[in-house]
């Protein structure tokens, strides 16, 4: 087990966010814990993304946020980056980097200047590509690849980093049901190894499934927060989304079996 | 073959014309020393130029995400020309009789504020937009201004013929004047600043990927923007004290290399340096091979390699970025 599987717990206390004016996220507390999965829940502007670039020191903030008792606002970026990995939605590069490159982006932090990768260093880039099946991939040109395998690759990416807390913004949108499956494998399989995760996710059939707790947010409010499946139960789903809901009314799928990776063909 | 070996027999191939090539009789054992030394310190100067430009190309190119940005399209070029026009205009009002400014020095002090301030504002700019045509088009209203702002110093300098002749031929841009002094104050201002873009290198990889994503893998976005801008703006003052206005040589030369060396940063930056060398130093020939009454400036040679190219790449982006 390589040393970033991580140990650290990360707490906030009134965490508000405004934006051009505008407060698009107000006194949020929250904890998450390592082994545990918390997930981000509530409908579209509710400020589930502005709530986890918060976390990821990408946006100013009021109130704390802490890692293991350290005010995240005294790390620099690099100690931060040591601390907290970003997975977002999508990736803005349009370079032509290989799989292999992009992965090794993780480990800027642990690198100095002058280039070169150490030994540890390529065991943290092969170990991180193991662990999100991108290993395969490796020598292709991470633009061409599809949305799934490019979720997959920057999941990596933020693997490679070794660090403990991993925020994921809707890592499971635009794939289709095998990819986001092996998406979804892949969270557990963290959660399992110590990892923090904090996943916003918009359905609530993957959050029931994969999470271990959930924050309900609308408006930029906390509505609920505890256990996923008190959380997505009746009363709050009416109030936040003005839907009923009906359980067991959804089809469902599992790998059809251990060996193939759903989403790895 | 490979890429370095590669390019070391294309220097010695181009080093060696540049020595033999010119109008100049070697066979004359009276001259020959002097058009020797002459043609060594031209080879020096279009190297130097070639280096810092195609680097401070890739720079730009990682810092605004884009591979159609070089110094001369971005304005960059262009602003250190007029600040370097300023110093030398500023020397011939005022400071010709005094003993310790001398314009070799003026001028790259006045290049390296011309190009910084131009970087300035795209960077400011950009905060706003960050659309592709914005940012050309920005390029090029600011090189439009300062090629104005250039005629005014120009006509204001012809008032001594002295000094108009000197603002004229220096914005012409050519690296056959180019005498031993300037050279020793730009080579280690230009081999500083070639190794302090290396230095940024790792932070500009990251860079490819956005601000926020850069940011959320640890890299101090703000600093490793304006270090980039400063160390530019250092090549292409360097550059410009040298060769003068030469365009398209970061464009051309980062665009021949990146399949050969990649993307990534700090492979890309060492053969960048070699390849734009060589590059400036074989324009320097054929414009020396042009039979014309007077000498082509190198400007005109890069400018007719590179704006077919630069509209190429244009064409070619405009497409990949339709169907992204």
């Amino acid at each position: 087990m390589r040393n970033g599987d991580g140990q650290l717990s990360l707490r906030t206390s009134g965490l508000s966010v405004q934006l051009g004016g505008r407060t698009v996220l107000r006194d949020v507390d929250l904890e998450a814990h390592p082994g545990e999965v918390l997930a981000l829940l509530g409908p579209n502007g509710a400020g589930k993304s502005t709530l986890l670039k918060a976390l990821a020191g990408l946006l100013p903030y009021k109130g704390r946020v802490e890692i293991a008792d350290t005010d995240l606002a005294s790390l620099s970026p690099s100690k931060r980056a040591k601390q907290i990995s970003y997975v977002p939605q999508r990736s803005l590069l349009r370079s032509a980097l290989s799989v292999e490159e992009v992965v090794a982006l993780g480990r800027y932090v642990h690198g100095g200047s002058f280039g070169g990768m150490s030994a540890n260093d390529k065991e943290a880039i092969d170990h991180a590509m193991q662990t999100a099946h991108a290993d395969m991939l490796r020598k292709r040109i991470f633009t061409q690849l599809s949305v799934g395998e490019q979720q997959r690759v920057l999941l990596a990416r933020a693997l490679a980093s070794d660090a403990p807390i991993l925020l994921l913004d809707e890592p499971t949108a635009a794939l289709d049901v095998g990819e986001g499956m092996a998406v979804l494998r892949l969270i557990r399989k963290l959660a399992a190894r110590k990892h923090t995760l904090i996943v916003v996710l918009h359905d609530l059939a993957d959050a029931r499934s994969t999470t271990d707790r959930a924050l309900l947010l609308k408006d930029g409010g906390v509505v609920e927060q505890g256990e996923t499946r008190d959380v997505i139960s009746a009363e709050p789903i009416r109030a936040v989304y003005g839907v009923k809901l009906i359980e067991n009314a959804r089809i469902g799928f599992e790998p059809d079996s251990e060996d193939r990776k759903p989403g790895v063909t | 073959m490979r890429l370095y070996p590669l390019l070391f027999l294309l220097l010695l191939v181009a080093a060696v014309l540049a020595v033999l090539v010119g109008s100049g009789d070697l066979s004359d054992p009276e001259l020959r020393d002097t058009f020797l030394k002459l043609r060594g310190y031209r080879l020096a100067a279009a190297f130097l130029a070639g280096a810092a430009l195609a680097v401070g190309g890739v720079v730009v190119q990682g810092l605004f995400r884009n591979p159609l940005a070089s110094p001369s399209v971005l304005g960059t070029t262009a602003g250190a020309s007029f600040g370097g026009q300023v110093a030398l205009l500023l020397y011939g009002l005022a400071g010709a009789g005094s003993s310790f400014i001398v314009p070799e020095m003026l001028v790259p002090i006045g290049c390296f504020a011309g190009a910084l301030a131009a970087l300035a504002v795209l960077l400011l700019f950009l905060r706003i937009t960050q659309d592709l045509l914005a940012l050309l088009l920005t390029g090029f209203v600011l090189s439009a201004l300062f090629l104005s702002l250039s005629a005014f110093v120009t006509s204001v300098a012809q008032e001594t013929w002295e000094l108009g002749r000197a603002v004229v031929s220096f914005s012409l841009g050519s690296v056959s004047g180019t005498g031993p002094r300037q050279l020793a104050f730009a080579l280690p201002v230009i081999a500083v600043a070639l190794l302090a873009s290396w230095f940024w290198g790792r932070s500009l990889d990251l860079l490819l990927s956005g601000e926020e994503e850069a940011q959320s893998m640890g890299a101090n976005v703000g600093a490793a923007r304006w270090w980039s801008a400063i160390w530019v703006s250092v090549l292409v003052a360097g550059a410009v004290s040298v060769g003068g206005n030469v365009g398209f040589v970061g464009l051309v030369v980062p665009h021949m290399l990146r399949p050969f060396a990649g993307t990534k940063h700090q492979r890309l930056i060492p053969a960048a340096a070699l390849a734009g060398g060589i590059f400036l130093v074989a324009c320097d020939v054929v414009a020396r091979l042009i039979p014309s009454r007077s000498e082509i400036p190198l400007g005109v040679v890069t400018g007719l390699i590179g704006a077919p190219l630069f509209l190429l790449l244009l064409i070619r982006l405009r497409r990949e970025r339709a169907y992204a």
